[in-house]
């Protein structure tokens, strides 16, 4: 590869690579405002529930994972990930080609199994009837388990850009080792 | 784990592991250890860095031998306590206040996976220039390579 072509290449990633700096600077200080807004709801759960009742002595001594992680490699080491929520449920789509009304009898004579639990929610940990400040706390957490699987990506492409930068830069000491 | 994804694990106070757990990412089974350590006072760097040592070295972790215990851990029980021998975990939330005790392990993890991120905690803000990444980020420039 020609010296004109690796320096392009080179400025490309090097753009590259401020823009994605640039954003995850702007989504960290989104996570870290979710962050402190989850703490000031915990607060204010605890304050409403008792010292005691919002902590590690609630966690459940069974838990499924709510939330999981799918990864995927658009290229060689570099990794996106994204979070994906256990047991959603598509809504069923009535297309308008369904011009008849759905009867509705009652259940189904042969229900179906329900393919996997859903996990249990963790507020239930916290007893049945808990104060709104703990939802928002749990709100403002899930919010920061996107936020922060954005972030990983983004220092996951960080991380290889700053190699492929690397690699050029030698390549091009090769090719040019007088060049100033 | 095939299709099932993979787990975001978190080291902290209190809490930022009581707020994650809110969010549904714990997992508590018979077969496995936690996917979270709640660090406090009493806790020892030694412990931190055990749980967190290995969760994304593919190469395994060495246990130092400890000339004053006679019985040594279980390999099992060490690795499954240890986030970095774990191969389905993606990420790993730390406070980095908690970071900055095993600054040492973080910088040594070069995989892409498990991801390393760290974030503030409520006694200490996120600074920028003691995030890992950054600051391998912001060591990549000389004046030599900007000619």
């Amino acid at each position: 590869m020609a010296a004109p072509d690796l320096r392009a290449e080179l400025d490309s990633l090097l753009l590259q690579l401020l823009g994605d700096l640039e954003e995850l600077e702007g989504k960290r200080a989104v996570l870290n405002t979710r962050v402190e807004e989850g703490w000031l709801s915990l607060a204010k759960a605890r304050y409403a529930m008792g010292a005691k009742s919002v902590g590690p002595l609630q966690y459940a001594s069974h838990m499924e994972p709510q939330v999981c992680l799918h990864t995927s490699e658009a290229q060689e080491g570099l990794q996106k990930f994204k979070v994906v929520r256990a047991g959603v449920h598509t809504p069923e789509e009535v297309g308008p080609g369904e011009a008849a009304l759905r009867r509705r009898k009652g259940p189904a004579k042969t229900p179906e199994p329900q393919s996997s639990e859903a996990p249990q929610d963790p507020l239930n940990w916290f007893g049945i009837l808990v104060p709104h400040s703990l939802r928002q706390a749990q709100a403002s957490f899930r919010d920061g388990l996107q936020l922060a699987a954005d972030i990983a990506s983004l220092q996951n492409r960080i991380d290889w850009g700053r190699n492929q930068i690397r690699g050029l830069q030698k390549k091009l000491k090769q090719l040019e080792p007088g060049a100033a | 784990m095939a299709g099932r994804g993979k787990l975001i694990a978190v080291i902290g106070d209190e809490d930022t592991v009581t707020g994650f757990l809110l969010g549904g990412i714990g997992e508590l089974n018979k077969n496995r250890h936690p996917n979270f350590l709640v660090v406090e006072k009493d806790t020892t760097i030694n412990e931190i860095e055990d749980t967190f040592r290995s969760l994304g070295s593919l190469l395994g972790s060495v246990v130092e031998a400890k000339p004053n215990e006679h019985d040594p851990p279980l390999w099992d029980e060490i690795d499954s306590r240890q986030f970095l021998h774990r191969d389905d975990i993606g990420i790993i939330l730390i406070n980095q206040y908690i970071a900055e005790m095993v600054r040492h392990a973080l910088d040594a993890h070069q995989h892409s996976i498990p991801a390393v991120l760290e974030i503030p905690s409520k006694e200490h803000p996120y600074d920028a220039a003691k995030d890992s990444i950054l600051r391998r980020a912001r060591g990549m420039f000389t004046a030599e390579d900007l000619r």
